[in-house]
C-alpha cells in the first residue's frame, strides 16, 4: 500500500467516502427498493476497494497475483454495472412496452458491432494486454449501447425522471472517460505504461469520483414515483385520440392524393 | 498514436458528445404530453393552400404579366411569389413535423413497435428533409420546381396514409382490450 503515491490514496480515500454516502443515501430514502441491482453495484465498489487493500498488503502491489486479483474483482463490478444499468432502464421504460422491446433490440444489435469494432481494432496485440484491452471494450460496448437506449427515449420524446438520467449519465460518463484515458494513455506512453500506472490511477479514480457525486445529487431526494402511475392511461389516449385524428388524417390525405394526381396530370 | 487507437479515441470523444446532446433537457421534452397538443394544432395546415401556389408559380401567369405590363413587372411579381413558395414549404415541413412527432407518440404508446416500420418513418423523415432542402435551394436561385414540390406533398400523404393504419390497428387493439375487460366483469359478476 505504502508504494502508492499520496495523491492515489487520497483519491481512493475520497472514492471510497463518496461511495459510502451513495450507500448511506440509498438506504435512508429508502431507495435501495426500487434499485436493488445499483444498491449492490455500489455496495460491491466499496467491497472491491475492501478487498484490495486486503490483496495489496498481502501480496503486495506489482505481484501479477495482484495484478490478476484486481481485475478478476473489477469484472464483477462490471457485471453489477451492466446490470444496475438495465435495471434502471427497465424501469425508465416500463410503461412503454413497445419501445423497450425495441431498445433491447438496439441494445443487442449496438453491442455486436461495437464489440465487433473493438475486436477489429485490438486484433493482433490484444494478448500482450489483455485486460486493459478487455476493459476498454467493455466500456466502449456499455457506453455505445446505454447512448443508443438515450437516444431512442429523446426520439420517442419519453419523460425520464431525473434522477435516473443522472444515474445512467453518470454511468455513460464514466465508461467514455475510461475509453479516453486508456486510450491516449496507452497511445503517449506505450511500453513505459507500468512506469506511468499513477497517472493512469489518478485520472480513473478521478472521473469515478465525479461521477460518485453526480449520483449523490440525483439520490439526494426520493425517487420519483413509479411511472406507471404518472403516466396517464393509453386506453384513454387512443379512445380520445383516435377518431379525431383519424378524420383529420383521413381528409389531409385526400386532399394530398388530389393534388397529387392533379400534379400527375399532363400539362 | 497508430490508426486504431485514433479510431478509439475519435469514437470516444463522439460518445462523450453524443451523451451531451441526449442529456441536455429540451422545452418540449419538459411539458407533459407536449407531442398530443400536435392532433390538436393539426387543423392549421398549409398542404391545402398547394393549388395557389401552384397557381402563383405558373408560367402562364408570368408571360402573361411580362405581355400586358413589362419584364420588371414580371420580375417583381416572381420575386414576391417565390417568397411565398418559400413560406409555403416551410409550412409544409412544419405539417410533416407535426405528424412525424405524432406518429412518434403513437409508436410509444402502442404495446408493439415494429422496427421496420420505424425505420421506414425514419427513412420518409429523412426523404423529406433532403427533398425540402433541395426544392428550397432551387427556390432561393430562382427555379420553381412544381414536380418536386408535388413529391414533397406525396411524402406527407404518405407519412398520414400510415399514421391512419397505425391508429385504427391501435384503435381496434383497445376496443378489444375493453371488450375482454368488460366480458371478465361481466363473468365475475355472474359468479354467485
Amino acid at each position: 500500500m505504502s508504494s502508492f503515491p499520496p495523491q492515489v490514496l487520497v483519491l481512493w480515500a475520497c472514492s471510497a467516502l463518496a461511495q459510502l454516502i451513495v450507500v448511506i443515501l440509498l438506504f435512508s430514502k429508502g431507495s435501495f427498493r426500487k434499485l436493488p441491482f445499483f444498491t449492490v453495484y455500489v455496495a460491491l465498489n466499496l467491497c472491491q476497494a475492501v478487498f484490495l487493500v486486503i490483496v495489496y498488503s498481502i501480496c503486495g502491489t506489482s505481484s501479477e497475483t495482484t495484478k490478476s486479483l484486481a481485475w478478476y474483482s473489477e469484472c464483477v463490478t462490471l457485471v453489477a454495472q451492466a446490470l444496475a444499468t438495465t435495471e434502471i432502464l427497465r424501469l425508465a421504460l416500463r410503461p412503454y412496452q413497445g419501445i423497450w422491446g425495441l431498445a433491447w433490440r438496439a441494445l443487442t444489435c449496438t453491442s455486436a458491432f461495437v464489440v465487433l469494432m473493438v475486436a477489429l481494432t485490438t486484433r493482433g496485440d490484444w494478448v500482450t494486454a489483455k485486460w486493459f484491452e478487455l476493459n476498454r471494450g467493455y466500456h466502449l460496448t456499455f457506453a455505445a449501447a446505454v447512448i443508443a437506449c438515450l437516444l431512442l427515449i429523446r426520439y420517442y420524446s419519453i419523460q425520464v425522471p431525473a434522477a435516473y438520467k443522472m444515474i445512467l449519465g453518470g454511468f455513460c460518463l464514466y465508461s467514455c472517460t475510461e475509453i479516453l484515458i486508456n486510450t491516449v494513455l496507452q497511445s503517449l506512453l506505450k511500453k513505459a505504461f507500468y512506469d506511468y500506472q499513477p497517472i493512469w490511477q489518478s485520472s480513473t479514480m478521478l472521473s469515478f469520483i465525479v461521477v460518485l457525486f453526480v449520483w449523490v445529487a440525483a439520490l439526494w431526494k426520493p425517487l420519483p414515483v413509479d411511472a406507471r402511475q404518472a403516466t396517464p392511461p393509453s386506453d384513454s389516449i387512443y379512445q380520445r385520440l383516435s377518431p379525431e385524428i383519424n378524420e383529420r388524417l383521413r381528409e389531409l390525405n385526400e386532399k394530398l392524393l388530389r393534388l397529387w394526381k392533379m400534379e400527375a396530370r399532363p400539362q | 498514436m497508430n490508426f486504431a487507437l485514433l479510431v478509439l479515441f475519435l469514437f470516444g470523444i463522439l460518445l462523450l458528445l453524443v451523451l451531451v446532446a441526449v442529456l441536455r433537457d429540451t422545452p418540449k421534452l419538459r411539458r407533459p404530453n407536449a407531442d398530443l397538443g400536435y392532433a390538436e394544432d393539426l387543423d392549421r395546415r398549409h398542404v391545402n393552400f398547394f393549388p395557389q401556389v401552384k397557381q402563383a408559380l405558373a408560367a402562364e401567369d408570368f408571360t402573361f404579366l411580362a405581355s400586358r405590363g413589362s419584364r420588371a413587372l414580371a420580375q417583381v411579381a416572381g420575386k414576391e411569389r417565390r417568397k411565398i413558395a418559400l413560406a409555403y414549404l416551410a409550412c409544409l415541413r412544419s405539417d410533416f413535423l407535426k405528424l412525424w412527432r405524432l406518429a412518434r407518440v403513437i409508436a410509444s404508446m402502442s404495446p408493439q413497435v415494429g422496427v421496420a416500420q420505424e425505420l421506414e418513418r425514419l427513412q420518409l423523415g429523412l426523404a423529406f428533409s433532403w427533398r425540402y432542402e433541395v426544392i428550397r435551394i432551387k427556390f432561393i436561385f430562382g427555379f420553381a420546381p412544381l414536380p418536386e414540390l408535388g413529391s414533397l406533398s406525396e411524402v406527407v400523404s404518405r407519412l398520414s396514409i400510415r399514421l391512419e393504419t397505425a391508429m385504427k390497428e391501435l384503435g381496434e387493439r383497445a376496443a378489444l382490450t375493453a371488450k375482454l375487460a368488460s366480458s371478465l366483469n361481466g363473468r365475475g359478476l355472474d359468479t354467485p
